[in-house]
């Protein structure tokens, strides 16, 4: 169990703010912090992981105190039991896939933990490369199962899979949800992805200007109650054209391509690029057996 | 998308379904949702809320004594017509406020639908959409 309190003065690009945010998570939980920019996402991960140290609060992990403002307790990052995801890989260029993953052995560490994750990585055939012979979304599996080597109970990921392409993303979800539920994970990420969001987390803080707005379940939070509909999809328009007063929308939702006709006033405020929703009412979908 | 304001007259839950209906300036439009109060708070009496349904789900009559299943039923007059090649886009002025309907260009011509034609837009209940 995590229990945090963090107090701490932070200068954003929109000025000065204070940190203020208190939260506790069960061993297990999947926790989303989701918030624009400057809302304090990435100073949260930051302090939980060492690299920041808040001027007020504490951190208590399993009942063992990490950090203390009041004793000045401070326990060094290396000996958090924490694996760290960013967006960027931060792979050694010079090492082979196994080399990276062996370098973050501890010493004394068994490496039978190593073989354990290239095989649930499905990194086995890539094992002799070096990162730039491999893709984006490889080099990302390599940096998890670099993370998890030295067997940690916190895992933070700093939206580790916002450069990668939709099919890819989908895939290294799997991989990160299958990693929190073996290795029985207290897992932390930051994302921007709706759908990263409801797939991955079965809690989330809402942050704004360093406070917490709301703790939620994902599902309650987006689950849309703006509209009734209960077919409902979020997409990314790819194309808009014209046939009269009929507009043709069309937009990837997921890795499926749809199309929406509209009117003239709802394309108004619409352009190509827009992340939009899609709804329907659960009357209107046929459905067929495959 | 044609968007009515009004609010909750009465919910008529049973099982996962409920009947709503939404007083729009008098005029009375009935709902059906998958939804309950229990499922979506926002069902009560008196809340206010928005009605959603698409221009293509409106069907238009001429005269409002028809013998059809429908219940939604607005009159009012034609105030607006595009004409495309295919498809049209008809606007009727209601009580309850503006709504339009795409339809054929046949169904226009066959109807002999003109500005100024007193014409009825009639909506299925289960093509409405209910926002907060």
């Amino acid at each position: 169990m995590i229990v945090a309190a963090l107090h701490k003065k932070l200068w954003s690009s929109e000025g000065e703010m204070n940190l203020e945010v208190e939260f506790s998570l069960e061993k297990g939980d999947f926790l989303t912090l989701y918030g624009p920019s400057g809302a304090g996402k990435t100073s949260i991960l930051r302090m939980l992981a060492g690299l920041l140290n808040p001027e007020a609060g504490s951190i208590k992990v399993d009942g063992k105190t990490w950090f203390d403002a009041n004793t000045k307790t401070n326990l060094p990052p290396q000996k958090r039991k924490l694996g760290f995801l960013f967006q960027d890989y931060a792979l050694f260029p010079n090492m082979t896939v196994g080399q990276n993953l062996c370098f973050a052995l501890s010493k004394g560490q068994n490496a039978q933990i190593v073989e354990e994750l290239l095989d649930i990585m499905e990194l086995r055939a890539m094992t002799d490369r070096k990162p730039d012979l491999l893709s984006g979304g490889q080099k990302q599996r390599v940096a998890l199962a670099r993370a998890l080597v030295p067997q940690p109970e916190i895992l933070l990921l700093d939206e580790p899979l916002s450069a990668l392409d939709g099919e890819m993303r989908s895939r290294l979800q799997d991989f990160i949800l299958e990693a929190h539920q073996r290795f029985n994970l207290t897992t932390v990420l930051v994302s921007h992805d709706v759908g990263e969001i409801l797939k991955m987390s079965d809690t989330m803080l809402v942050l704004y200007e360093g406070k917490i707005l709301k703790r939620s379940t994902p599902a309650d939070f987006f689950s849309n109650k703006a509209v009734s509909g209960k077919f409902q999809f979020t997409g990314e328009i790819l194309d808009i054209t014209q046939q009269d007063f009929i507009f043709v929308i069309s937009v990837l939702i997921g890795k499926n391509l749809v199309k929406v006709v509209a009117d003239e006033s709802d394309i108004r405020n619409l352009k190509i690029g827009d992340k939009v929703l899609v709804a329907s009412k659960a009357f209107n979908p046929m459905i067929q057996k495959l | 998308m044609n968007v009515l304001s009004g609010k909750i007259a009465s919910v008529a839950p049973s099982g996962d379904l409920s009947l709503v209906k939404v007083d729009c300036s008098g005029i009375l439009i009935s709902v059906i949702l998958i939804d309950t109060p229990d499922t979506a708070t926002y069902l009560k009496v008196d809340m206010p809320v928005k009605l959603m349904f698409k221009e293509t789900e409106v069907i238009i009559g001429l005269g409002s004594t028809h013998q059809i299943s429908l219940q939604n039923k607005l009159d009012g007059p034609v105030t607006r017509i595009e004409k495309g090649e295919l498809l049209s886009k008809i606007t009727i002025q209601s009580e309850a406020g503006a709504i339009s309907s795409i339809i054929t260009t046949n169904a226009v011509n066959q109807l002999g639908l003109e500005v100024g034609t007193l014409a009825c837009a009639m909506i299925k209940t289960n093509e409405i959409m209910l926002s907060e």
